[in-house]
């Protein structure tokens, strides 16, 4: 008796553990559902909890509430100045009615094959009418957001909201990188030419005022010297005045003395003599004592 | 018994187990768990068809201590020091506990999840630190793809640098964003062009480093917080900031023409502290010789004059006795050194003087 007892309560609880595990089911918080009565579409779960259906009749498909990612192959785009560009982007997106997305999309998977070429085209459509400098530069922000918004008007046909849409790389194809470079390199060659001219110009300058400078102490120093030798010659000149005006007679005597010493130097003079001279005076005639006087001038 | 001795044999070896295959965490209990339950099942259905064979007590004991330990495993959870526990209930994040062991519902009513709050991740743009099976810093990779981006006046420059994230808020960290890791990459590599790309390379290379961590740091921490990302950005730190490998000799060359515009001024300063240092000795020395001129000057006319004085002294004591001295002292000595010939203009009248000026010569040469 106990045992039929004990027989029931096994089978009551497996029913109805067999009843919960077909008939409940659990919403996360990071997904939504829908419930498809034999494919027709009769609930849609947003929130998380736990939930009921009926077994066998309702199935029920869960859809991801995060944000997604989906990151787009690497293309060329032409800007409106036909520069060429190699633009990789992606864009984050949630799916926001899973009823549209299970109807348009069906699964994660395909999205990207489906809202891949949206994004892509929104991109050449900004992008090709926007001009090199705005995409690296000026107006990255905001050719994004309108990357983005016309992405999102799209991607609401597929049930998503497209969240953002970045350009994660923005590069120049390989043949107009190498023309880059080549304009960086001559840009620097430039520049160092120019540091180097700097440098001899400065070194150029600074050792022409050196030897300006040079001169100019030379100069002055030229200058102040002839002046002291002036003032020497002029104190000379004063000296020698002083003194020989006392008696310009003699001083004439005397310096001619001086002179005849000095200008005839012994071995390189030969005089031809009149013995009639003053000097000989007494070499003819020794008597005429009264001879001596004045000299003859 | 054999089940006894089985099940104390398998025990042993689980526990020797242990430190070799598991660490200190719950996972080497689970096997022993299922094990139990197993045998316990098993001993239940032995138990139930009569009790014939063994011992009730030890059986009972044997099943009480099975569901305690089930009881434990499934009504509690076990957080680590670097781990948040973030319990849902049917769905519904409704707690989160701190490090320590916990209570929880089991399975189908309560998760857990443990995200690792208080690690630092790192995500390297640009290149791969790859580390070597021995856990040392391997080999660094270059990811030029990644590194070389545009900048505002249209060149390229390679950047490497590396970005430092936590999880601010586990419960949006978990519940909002697929692809985490992914999505801090992406989003790091779409900052960084966008900041790259309003600057001038030349502050890139230099001085503004600073200014693009934080200009990255910010415009990540914008776009993260936009998807509710509930992920912080710590630091955004700039490894390598480099013009592409293809231009670095050009750049270099920049900088070594810097240095040698430095050395040139350089040397031309040295030049100049050289000669006008020199150029003032020699002014000094032409003055001193000036001086010295005018001092001797001065000084060998005033000796001149003053034994001119003398002289005129004596003189005027006795003026023709001594002019006559004079004279004939003077010619004394003139004519004393000289070579003389003396023509007696009276009686040598109508002869013509003969000077041997070539004989005058060779004496002249001889007497050199």
């Amino acid at each position: 008796m106990l045992r039929a007892l004990a027989a029931v309560v096994v089978v009551t609880v497996g029913a109805i553990a067999a009843a919960a595990y077909f008939a409940l089911f659990v919403v996360h918080v990071n997904e939504q559902a829908i419930v498809l009565e034999f494919g027709k579409p009769v609930r849609i779960i947003s929130e998380p909890g736990l939930y009921w259906k009926i077994p066998v009749v309702q199935t029920v498909d869960t859809f991801d509430k995060r944000i997604l990612d989906l990151d787009t192959a690497e293309q060329e785009v032409t800007a409106a100045d036909q520069k060429r560009l190699k633009v990789d982007a992606f864009a984050r997106y949630r799916i926001v009615d899973p009823l549209l997305f299970y109807q348009a999309v069906r699964d994660e998977r395909s999205v990207r094959s489906r809202l891949g070429p949206v994004i892509e085209s929104a991109l050449r459509r900004v992008l090709g009418s926007a001009t090199f400098t705005d995409l690296v530069r000026d107006k990255r922000e905001a050719l994004m957001k309108q990357i983005a918004k016309q992405v999102n008007e799209e991607g609401k046909e597929f049930g998503l909201e497209v969240v953002d849409v970045r350009i994660k790389r923005a590069d120049l194809p390989d043949q107009n990188q190498k023309n880059v470079f080549d304009r960086m390199r001559a840009e620097r060659q430039r520049e160092a030419a120019e540091f180097r001219a700097e440098g001899t110009g400065a070194a150029n300058r600074i050792k022409a005022n050196a030897d300006r400078e040079v001169t100019i102490i030379k100069g002055d120093a030229t200058r102040d010297a002839e002046q002291t030798r002036g003032e020497g010659d002029a104190e000379r000149n004063r000296i020698f005045a002083d003194a020989y005006t006392r008696d310009p007679d003699f001083f004439a005597f005397y310096r001619s003395m001086q002179a005849y010493e000095q200008g005839f130097k012994p071995g390189d003079t030969r005089m031809l003599l009149s013995p009639e001279s003053e000097f000989f005076k007494y070499f003819t005639n020794p008597g005429s004592g009264n001879a001596t006087g004045a000299p003859k001038r | 018994m054999p089940w006894s001795s089985q099940n104390g044999g398998g025990r042993k070896s689980g526990g020797g187990g242990g430190p070799w295959g598991q660490g200190p965490s719950g996972g080497p209990h689970q096997p022993d768990l299922e094990e139990l339950l197993k045998r316990s099942q098993d001993r239940l259905k032995q138990v139930m068809p009569g009790g014939s064979g063994l011992p009730g007590p030890v059986l009972f004991l044997v099943a009480i201590v099975g569901c305690a330990l089930v009881a434990f495993f499934a009504f509690t959870f076990r957080v680590n020091p670097d781990e948040l526990g973030v319990v849902v209930r049917f769905g519904k994040p409704v707690r989160q506990e701190p490090p320590g062991l916990h209570f929880r519902l089991p399975y189908p009513i309560e998760e857990v999840r443990l995200p690792k709050v208080t690690r630092q991740n790192i995500i390297e743009v640009g290149f791969r630190s790859g580390m070597t099976s021995r856990g040392f810093p391997g080999g660094v990779s270059d990811r030029p793809e990644e590194s070389l981006m545009l900048t505002g006046d249209e060149n390229i420059v390679d950047v490497d640098f590396v970005v430092f994230w936590r999880i601010r808020d586990a419960q949006q960290y978990l519940f909002n964003i697929q692809n985490p890791e992914v999505t801090v990459k992406e989003v790091a590599e779409s900052a960084m062009r966008e900041v790259v790309g309003q600057s001038n390379i030349q502050p890139i290379l230099t001085e503004a480093r600073q200014k693009t961590e934080q200009a990255v740091q910010k415009l990540m921490q914008e776009v993260l917080d936009s998807y509710q990302a509930g992920i912080r950005i710590e630091e955004v730190r700039l490894q390598k900031v480099d013009p592409p490998t293809q231009v670095i000799d050009a750049f270099r060359d920049v900088q070594a023409a810097r240095a040698d515009r430095e050395r040139l001024q350089n040397e031309a300063q040295a030049y100049a502290s050289r000669v006008i240092p020199e150029a003032r000795g020699e002014a000094e020395r032409i003055l001193q010789a000036a001086r010295g001129y005018k001092e001797q000057t001065v000084a060998e006319a005033t000796g001149q004059t003053s034994r001119f004085l003398k002289v005129l002294e004596e003189y005027k004591k006795a003026p023709d006795v001594t002019r006559k001295r004079m004279y004939l002292e003077t010619m004394e000595r003139v004519l004393g050194g000289t070579d003389k010939i003396i023509i007696d203009g009276k009686q040598g009248q109508g002869v013509v003087p003969f000077l041997p000026l070539d004989q005058l010569q060779k004496r002249k040469e001889g007497a050199n």
